[in-house]
């Protein structure tokens, strides 16, 4: 048995190394797919990242008036923390609001000036509340209206972006669905191309299947180099396309990093934290492809 | 050891390759079956190694009946019988002796079986000394003495030779006659097909005649009389 299936596998070695060209250009389109299907895992990835980024940016500002003190406002911190939907409050002073504004208008000479003539701090202290989830906005800012606030809250701003969130999703679920179809597409081009490959072999290999035939092979025997075969452009092309990933995704990081403004974006951290069930999966899904081509061919082009 | 009852194979659309033939071959025979081109001689061979299957009748190898044999036992047939054609089916980037082994590798034999059978089999055809010649460094007749030697290597009942002398000058065809006579006395039943009128008439056994699917004459020592 252990004899047979290392003289399968050396057959099936012979044969790759026989059709080599045949072979890379099997390899080639099979790795065509799988790069089609990393776009698509890469493509997943960042889209979760741009979600995340602005919905970390959406939160509630509750300006209180200048008159209101401290000890009132953490009052109201408190009362806020306790609701179930709010994950955070921070408290910004007066002060600190009044060195924010100075900071972010400092270029502007007229502002500045104007402040200069109010003798006293014209802010108040400010809570940013930020919610567990989107949807919970609406929770907290019917409790901000309820009586108890009303003197001391001067302003509420609520900085929704549910348009910009459902735009992004709207973006990202066309662009998955494209790059699902790009795969389609390179799948089936790949079906055709083993089915061929497995032809031309059966061809090539014609002679000495005849002999193996007639001497008695068995049908595994004579089946068995293709399926191995197969197993090896999977193989081959999963190894190849993540060599070729990790330095296109290395060089590709910064300028994501960049262009999505955060250090989350860390794909190749991704890939890391899931080589194998990543890497593994796509090897599955093309040896499958390749096993199942390998199939149909044999059974319509060998007859054993 | 080989019977055949009633058999016919008709080819699609209505070809008659074989008619009604009955047929006996006993252990240790060596019988030439005799006849003119496409009268069905080869069609009789293919049906014995299970390349065919009859449309009628049946065929009965060493207890076997092979005329509705399932293909993953076809393998196991022909390990039983030695098979060797005209056209040699040598495999020319393999030397004699990778040629003769490949009918071991391919059934799972392990290497000190193929190297104990292999040159056991070489040395019956002759061929020790030209063990790692390659098929185009050799005269025809040793390449169907290779061939021979491949159909040897599973020691099998019976050996089929289809047309073995076709392509050999006389001094090689007496070659090969011989060395199927000497397999013959070992005990393996040969059947030789042939339409070589001076091979059937020096070997002086038992000679079957096919005309148009049929048998016409079946004779002890007989002679080639088409």
């Amino acid at each position: 048995m252990i004899v047979s299936v290392s003289r399968i596998v050396r057959f099936a070695l012979q044969d790759f190394f026989r059709n080599f060209w045949l072979s890379v250009a099997t390899v080639s389109v099979l790795m065509l797919t799988l790069v089609s299907v990393n776009l698509l895992v890469v493509m997943n990835v960042l889209g979760k990242v741009a979600l995340s980024t602005v919905e970390s940016r959406v939160d509630v500002s509750v300006h209180f008036g200048p008159e209101v003190e401290e000890s009132r406002i953490q009052t109201v911190k408190v009362a806020l923390l306790s609701l179930p939907e709010v994950r955070d409050v921070e408290y910004v002073s007066a002060s600190r609001a009044l060195e924010q504004f100075s900071e972010t208008h400092s270029e502007d000479h007229d502002i500045i000036e104007a402040l200069g003539e109010v003798e006293s701090n014209p802010f108040g202290g400010t809570l940013i509340v930020k919610a567990r989830n989107l949807e919970d906005y609406p929770k907290i800012l019917s409790a901000l209206d309820e009586p108890v606030y009303a003197n001391l809250i001067e302003e509420k701003n609520f900085d929704d972006r549910r348009v910009m969130i459902e735009r992004l999703e709207a973006i990202a679920y066309r662009v998955e669905v494209f790059v699902l179809a790009i795969s389609a597409i390179f799948g089936l081009i790949t079906l055709l191309i083993v089915l061929n490959t497995i032809r031309v072999s059966i061809y090539t290999h014609r002679e000495e299947i005849g002999i193996m035939r007639l001497v008695g092979a068995s049908d595994g025997f004579i089946r068995g180099p293709f399926y191995v075969e197969a197993v090896f452009w999977g193989l081959l092309a999963v190894i190849l396309t993540a060599a070729l990933l990790y330095p296109a995704l290395a060089v590709s990081q910064p300028f994501l990093r960049a262009f999505f403004g955060t250090e989350a974006v860390d794909v190749i951290g991704f890939y890391n934290a899931n080589f194998l069930q990543v890497f593994g999966l796509q090897f599955l899904l093309v040896t499958l492809m390749s096993l199942l081509t390998t199939k149909l061919a044999t059974a319509k082009y060998l007859k054993v | 050891m080989i019977r055949l009852k009633n058999v016919t194979k008709i080819y699609p659309p209505d070809v008659v390759g074989l008619q009604n033939v009955n047929l006996h071959i006993r252990p240790g025979e060596f019988v030439s079956v005799v006849g003119q081109s496409g009268t069905g001689k080869t069609t009789l061979a293919k049906l014995l190694i299970a390349e065919e299957r009859p449309t009628k009748g049946q065929i009965v190898i060493g207890g076997w009946d092979i005329s509705s044999i399932k293909s993953s036992e076809v393998p196991l047939l022909r390990r039983q019988i030695g098979v060797v054609f005209q056209d040699f089916k040598l495999l020319p980037k393999k030397t004699v002796y990778e040629n003769v082994a490949f009918a071991l590798q391919v059934c799972g034999a392990s290497h000190r079986k193929i190297g104990h059978i292999v040159p056991q089999a070489l040395r019956i055809v002759g061929l020790s000394g030209k063990a790692d010649r390659y098929p185009w460094q050799i005269s025809g007749g040793e390449k169907q003495r290779t061939v021979i030697a491949r159909s040897l290597v599973h020691r099998p009942k019976i050996i089929v030779a289809d047309e073995p002398t076709g392509n050999l000058d006389s001094i090689n065809t007496r070659e090969i006659i011989d060395l199927l006579k000497k397999i013959n006395e070992f005990g393996t039943t040969v059947v030789l097909v042939t339409h070589n009128r001076e091979v059937v008439n020096e070997l002086r056994r038992r000679v079957i005649t096919i005309d148009r699917g049929l048998i016409v004459s079946d004779q002890e020592e007989g002679k080639y009389v088409l």
